[in-house]
């Protein structure tokens, strides 16, 4: 978890990272997601399809953890 | 059939007197039968071509679907599911090239004919094609359908009558929005009973939009045909002032043809997807892009640049990227060029001319420019103490996105790049204010009380869009009016359309710009 907040904080340092509507209200655009994204895959070794694009899976750390945890 | 004539109104007053009462049992029949007249009147050849979408994107999806149930049916036996998955993806390959080939053909044909001539003499038939109303919305609709079925967001529609009206539905057949089937099925299929909220919000868009679009765009219209088709004769000042009213025109055009295609889906109780968000008020241009033309920005977002940017070439060129370059722009170059190419597609959807892969270009070299330098933006902001909401601040953002987007209005009205340059250079090398007096307005085309219906018009849309930027709900507060003052309001307004609406004989007021593309 540290390190998924870690990328995130990389990524966009204004995010707040309490939030559950991230990308609902705009804090995680789709350039941040595939460039988040594309870190996952480097850092996490997980395999994410466009399919697992959605809003959903990015609207929180907890939501993003899941996904990770889940592709695995 | 324009949705500025008696036939129209005609057409739309039978078709909803039956939906709700007679044939109100055959609500999706009925609408799919509506949906195919108003198409026929494209002629035949149109018709054709929405057959073949339709049917081809029909099957595939049938295909995909049963490719999908095999997929799970058949999950432990690891080599029929890849030969499952390896069908799928021919099978999505062959429904693209097919779809995406009518398009490219009727759109570009003519480029390709006149570029070999030019460059090598060979001479091929013109064919003098026209472009059938609606096809890059229909067609992007399609496939769409297509994809999501292919990455099992949804199950595909086996009724091909239901399918062939997802694809036709006659209010978006102009200039759409792009909507996607999960969100459409169940607006279109479901039984709608007669709702006075309904026709009355339907009612109120489509005024909305006809006067955006009459009173305003086409007005304003008239102005920029004048300058841009005459550049070379006017001073910088009022070549600015004919691209500001272009900006103004092709907002009121495009958003006014959508509210009254929303407006028209309502009165039969179908709800359409928003594709405009107040773009005025953008602070950057990329948040521009959000609030523009949303349904194809989404559209590109979902089955361009997502599947671009974590295809594995991309992902490969990301970590070698990474590795020999450090820092923010090492991490972002190769979404960058996802970017790029949807910007570039972006552009060369409007048409087959060099000045909309320059104005592709234009935007996606900004929009990579401003995320490279996102990291050294936030620390002079934090140095200068400038928080995001300051409302000077603000102010700034909208007007420097405004002003992004104005430069890149030159290249989409200007006839080509030169002109595009030409009128660029004018607009900074002799720019004289003096130049823009009231009697040079009155040489334009248009009266001075069309100029004031065109101020008064555009202050009146400012004022709703910026009370609706802050959250105020401005149609909810109207009817909190007495209702007296509604009704007057109402006709008086209504009025304004028909009194001051522009319509001469040989102007088709229906001729939406969007629609072209």
């Amino acid at each position: 978890m540290d390190q998924l907040q870690k990328l995130l904080m990389e990524i966009r340092p204004d995010i707040d990272l309490d939030s559950n509507r991230l990308v609902d209200d705009g804090y995680l655009d789709s350039f941040d997601i595939v460039t988040l994204v594309s870190e996952i895959i480097q850092e996490f070794g997980v395999d994410i399809n466009v399919e697992d694009i959605v809003p959903e899976n990015f609207n929180s750390v907890e939501a993003i953890y899941d996904l990770i945890e889940r592709l695995k | 059939m324009s949705f500025v004539s008696l036939r129209f109104f005609a057409f739309l007053g039978i078709g909803l007197g039956l939906y709700y009462t007679i044939l109100k049992r055959f609500q999706w029949i009925w609408l799919l039968f509506l949906s195919y007249v108003f198409y026929s009147f494209g002629g035949i050849t149109a018709m054709g071509y929405l057959l073949l979408t339709t049917l081809t994107t029909y099957i595939s999806g049938m295909y995909l679907q049963k490719a999908n149930d095999k997929i799970q049916s058949q999950k432990k036996d690891v080599n029929k599911v890849k030969k499952w998955k390896q069908q799928k993806k021919q099978f999505v390959f062959l429904t693209l090239l097919c779809n995406f080939g009518i398009l490219f053909f009727l759109k570009y044909w003519q480029t390709v004919v006149n570029v070999l001539h030019y460059r090598t003499g060979i001479l091929l038939p013109s064919l003098e094609l026209v472009l059938p109303l609606g096809l890059s919305f229909y067609m992007f609709q399609s496939i769409g359908y297509v994809i999501d079925v292919y990455r099992g967001k949804y199950p595909a529609e086996k009724n091909i009558l239901k399918y062939a009206l997802f694809v036709s539905f006659f209010p978006q057949m102009v200039q759409g929005p792009i909507s996607r089937f999960g969100d459409l099925k169940k607006e279109l299929y479901q039984k709608h009973a007669f709702d006075f909220t309904s026709i009355e919000a339907g009612l109120r868009l489509m005024l909305w939009g006809y006067f955006k679009k009459l009173l305003i765009a086409d007005r304003a219209s008239v102005v920029v045909n004048t300058i841009f088709d005459g550049y070379t004769g006017y001073a910088g000042s009022v070549i600015l002032f004919g691209v500001i009213l272009y900006y103004i025109q092709l907002y009121c055009d495009f958003s006014g043809g959508i509210d009254i295609t929303r407006g028209v889906a309502r009165l039969f109780g179908v709800h359409l997807i928003e594709n405009f968000k107040r773009p005025i008020f953008s602070t950057s241009l990329q948040d521009y892009w959000r609030r523009w033309h949303m349904s194809l920005g989404a559209w590109m977002k979902d089955y361009v640049f997502y599947p671009l940017s974590l295809s594995k070439p991309f992902l490969k060129l990301g970590s070698f990227v990474r590795k020999h370059i450090k820092g923010k722009a090492g991490q972002v170059l190769p979404v960058s060029m996802a970017t790029f190419v949807v910007y570039f597609l972006i552009g060369i959807w409007h048409g087959a001319n060099f000045k909309y892969i320059v104005f592709g270009l234009w935007n996606g070299i900004l929009i990579t420019l401003s995320i490279l330098l996102t990291p050294f933006f936030i620390k002079i902001k934090k140095k200068l103490n400038i928080e995001d909401k300051n409302p000077i601040y603000h102010g700034f953002m909208v007007l420097r996105t405004f002003l992004i987007v104005l430069i890149g209005r030159y290249m989409t009205r200007a006839k080509n790049v030169t002109a595009m340059w030409q009128m660029l250079k004018l607009t900074v090398t002799s720019f004289s204010l003096k130049a823009l007096t009231s009697k040079t307005l009155m040489t334009l085309g248009i009266e001075k009380k069309d100029y004031l219906v065109i101020l008064c018009g555009t202050l009146l849309l400012l004022l709703v869009e910026f009370l609706e930027e802050k959250e105020i709900d401005v149609s909810a507060k109207s009817k909190k009016l007495p209702v007296i003052v509604q009704v007057v309001g109402m006709f008086l307004f209504i009025g304004a359309i028909v009194v001051l609406g522009v319509y001469k004989d040989d102007y088709i007021a229906s001729e939406f710009i969007y629609k072209q593309f």
